[in-house]
């Protein structure tokens, strides 16, 4: 159970033109999240959405602010799930699972494996598998190093609508059971209050527009009527936002 | 809501303009050829036998000018290349359109392409001296050795290049515009010239190539007249600063063809495709024998 | 599929494409074979037309003289010039890896290369076999520096690019989950590169054997260049012919087959990739 500690985080990017303006990804903002929840980070396109989990996942720095990703007190183990599955194509499904352990703990990664309903294809390449298949071995093998954070970038996004409805019951499967924190971003937000405790939704220019609790039990089934409300009260907010923020 | 201005670490002063030259392209490239030039003077300190950058200029100079090397007489420099170029472009043409005609029947008919194709991988696989060999068997001193040499050698370059650019008209293509009734000659221009003009290019660029190799060749063994024939001569006279002056002499002539002038000329051809992709498609193709 | 009758004319379906595949194979066999037949028929005629041997021999004549080649010391000459050829490959791939990783990592060092690297494409071969006789005089090492040199730019310029194109996403995986340096290397850098380095050889291939074999010309006591050279001083036609065609029928035999078929086990994986 993962402690995010984000303090004033500032991510400005130097102008792609020369001459230009720079560009402001993440413009100061303050959060923090505690427990075993699942949280989504929803904006529109240019948000910053995805610069925030690589700032977070340590593959950008930050301009100014702080990051701490903590579990007891030690940097946090993280597990992440992209939006393309992000296989070694030059490895088997197996050998993709244990590419991210520092053990060799094979048993380990064929449960999980089992777990999505993938252990026929271990010794499979990914280019035998299709798209949602492929994405369902990602989220086995972010789920299988039993990280202590889990980041998520649109990971349904290239998925057709059918993949994608099964891949998040998948999902909602291996979190209740394993109950990992979750950072969860997603344009979309009809899918984040179908999964999450609680939404942040960001507006362009990366600065926090609203923070919102869902307080439904999991798993939620997408058809049942008070996740359909909920999920309805809140695009309306959306609605609201759209037109006072500058369109970019 | 804009943050407050962040500075940027100030940027580096920008280095001298020697330094910006030298770390450009055609400054790299420069500088390769000045460290090679220093690499060989620095080899024939330790190989003495062999002639440095300086020594091989003089001859040169003395070569090209008609001056005289120490009492041997100098090599009719211009007549020698004559010569040369004379039946390298007469070999050339024969093997061009020969490859033409061929390329064009098997690119065209499934018929033809059974029957030839195997041969042309045949004689695509020969190397070069091969053909100098035969033709010296067959023709002993002669005009005609090192012009069929020239000839056999480029002919299957062409014939390849050409049959692949044959079939790259789809009958899609094809459909597309008879839909559209396009006129037989517009169809011609806009469609099939294009499209394979491009590999008629290549065929004979690759046919350039090889087809210069293989007169040098032939002149080396057939021993009559031209660039391959002084060649060895001053080898066989154990003057290697000789042998070496006409061993630049034919390399920077084709270097210079092949990348000034043909390299412009087939990115002309081809402008509506990836450089990269044509010179690693050509190479495939000559690879994998279309 | 509800009825007896659908379920047969999808069987027929089935089996109509089975056949048309076979049917295509068997096109394909019979169209080499008449490629093959052909290329001796019309030499058979012509050497028939021109009735001399030293012309034209025979393809009968040419067998026999394969035969005497057989029982002789065919396979020493074969493997010296083989031996050869694959220790210059090895050398190449050796040089041209590292260097190729060179090019491609760093722009200042790819464009200070290729200059080098190109002129080396366009030299004439002659040039490569003389000076290696001049260097190395008669020996096993002139042909290997031979065939190195010329394999080693396509090795280089194919490895340059493979390391310019090695997937970005998948390094930004690797550090997401925490992987080292070495890890990265191991795992994502080679598995991408490995493929180039083939190619750069697989496109070499030709070249460098034929330019090693004129090297074998000037410079070798032994080995199929030697053998093509002594009997062309003998003027021995027939021998002459048999030798070429034993040298050109193997190449074609290593490069339609072996080196295919070393390429689809290294590289099981691509067999099903939709995209690049």
């Amino acid at each position: 159970m993962a402690r995010v500690d984000i303090q004033r985080l500032t991510k400005i990017f130097p102008p792609p033109l020369k001459g230009g303006d720079p560009v402001t990804a993440i413009g100061d903002i303050s959060f923090e999240i505690d427990g075993n929840v699942f949280v989504s980070i929803v904006g529109p396109s240019g948000c910053g959405k995805s610069t925030l989990l690589n700032i977070l996942s340590g593959v950008e720095t930050p301009t100014s602010g702080t990051v701490a990703v903590t579990e007891a007190g030690r940097p946090a183990r993280l597990g992440y799930v992209f939006q393309d599955a992000r296989l070694l194509p030059w490895r088997t499904v197996l050998d993709n699972m244990l590419y991210v352990r520092d053990d060799d703990g094979t048993d380990k990664a064929a449960r999980y494996l089992e777990m999505v309903g993938l252990s026929h294809t271990h010794d499979m390449f990914p280019g035998q598998l299709s798209g949602g298949m492929q994405q369902r071995v990602g989220i086995a093998r972010a789920f299988s190093v039993e990280p202590d954070l889990l980041l998520m970038d649109e990971p349904f996004s290239h998925l057709d609508a059918i993949t994608a409805r099964s891949l998040r019951d998948h999902l909602q499967e291996l979190w209740t059971a394993t109950r990992k924190t979750v950072l969860f971003v997603t344009h979309d937000v009809v899918e984040a209050v179908q999964l999450s405790d609680r939404i942040i939704v960001l507006a362009p220019g990366g600065r926090i527009f609203d923070d919102i609790t869902i307080d439904l039990p999991h798993p939620r089934r997408a058809a049942d009527p008070k996740v359909a409300t909920q999920q309805a009260e809140i695009l309306g907010r959306f609605e609201e936002m759209q037109p006072a923020s500058a369109s970019d | 809501m804009t943050a407050a201005p962040v500075a940027f670490p100030e940027a580096p002063p920008a280095p001298g303009r020697i330094r910006t030259w030298l770390a450009s392209p055609i400054g790299a490239q420069v500088t390769a050829i000045v460290v090679f030039v220093a690499l060989w003077q620095l080899l024939t300190l330790i190989a003495p036998r062999v002639p440095g950058p300086v020594d091989v200029t003089q001859f040169l100079y003395t070569e090209i000018t008609g001056g005289s090397h120490g009492g041997i007489i100098t090599g009719e420099f211009w007549e020698h290349f004559a010569v040369t170029l004379r039946w390298f472009s007469l070999g050339l043409l024969i093997g061009f359109v020969g490859g033409l005609l061929v390329g064009v029947a098997i690119g065209s008919s499934g018929l033809a392409r059974s029957l030839l194709n195997d041969t042309v991988l045949v004689l695509l696989t020969m190397p070069a001296f091969v053909w100098a060999f035969l033709t010296t068997m067959w023709f002993g001193i002669s005009w005609r050795a090192p012009v069929l040499t020239v000839a056999f050698v480029a002919f299957p370059f062409v014939a390849i290049n050409v049959a692949h650019g044959a079939r790259a008209i789809t009958p899609e293509l094809k459909n597309m515009s008879n839909a559209f009734e396009v006129g037989r000659w517009k169809q011609f221009r806009h469609l099939i010239l294009p499209a394979v003009a491009g590999y008629i290019f290549a065929g004979l660029r690759f046919a350039i190539i090889v087809g210069w190799n293989a007169v040098l060749l032939s002149e080396w063994f057939s021993g009559q007249a031209g660039v391959g024939f002084r060649t060895r001569y001053w080898f066989d006279a154990n003057r290697y600063r000789g042998f070496l002056g006409w061993v630049i002499v034919f390399i920077i002539f084709i270097v210079v063809l092949d990348r000034v002038v043909l390299n412009r000329l087939q990115a002309r051809a081809f402008r509506w495709r990836d450089p990269i992709e044509v010179d690693m498609e050509l190479a495939e193709i000559e690879q994998v024998g279309a | 599929m509800t009825s007896v009758a659908e379920a047969v004319s999808e069987g027929q379906d089935q089996a109509n494409v089975l056949r048309t595949a076979a049917g295509s194979r068997r096109r394909r066999y019979l169209a080499v074979v008449l490629g093959w037949l052909f290329f001796l028929g019309v030499w058979w005629a012509l050497s028939a037309l021109l009735d001399s041997e030293a012309r034209l021999p025979s393809p009968p004549r040419v067998v026999e003289e394969m035969r005497t080649i057989f029982e002789g010391d065919f396979w020493t000459q074969f493997w010296a010039s083989v031996i050869r050829v694959l220790t210059g490959f090895f050398a190449a791939v050796l040089i041209g890896t590292p260097l190729g990783f060179v090019m491609g990592r760093s722009k200042y060092w790819g464009n200070f290369l290729q200059a080098p690297v190109v002129v080396a494409g366009s030299i004439p071969g002659l040039t490569y076999a003389v000076m290696a006789f001049v260097v190395f005089g008669i020996s096993f090492w002139g042909p290997v520096a031979v065939v190195g040199l010329i394999a080693m730019p396509y090795v280089a310029i194919n490895v340059a690019e493979g390391v310019r194109g090695v997937d970005r996403r998948l390094i930004d995986m690797s550090i997401a989950y925490g992987r080292s340096e070495s890890q990265v290397f191991r795992h994502v850098t080679v598995p991408s590169v490995l493929p180039f380095i083939f190619a750069g050889v697989r496109l070499s291939f030709s070249l460098a054997w034929k330019v090693g074999t004129l090297t074998e010309v000037f410079g070798a006591s032994k080995g199929i260049g030697f053998q093509i050279r002594r009997n062309y001083q003998l003027f021995n036609m027939p021998a002459v012919i048999a030798w070429v065609l034993l040298f050109v029928g193997f190449m074609l035999l290593l490069e339609r087959f072996v080196l295919v078929r070393i390429e689809r086990r290294l590289f099981r994986w691509r067999q099903w990739e939709q995209h690049q």
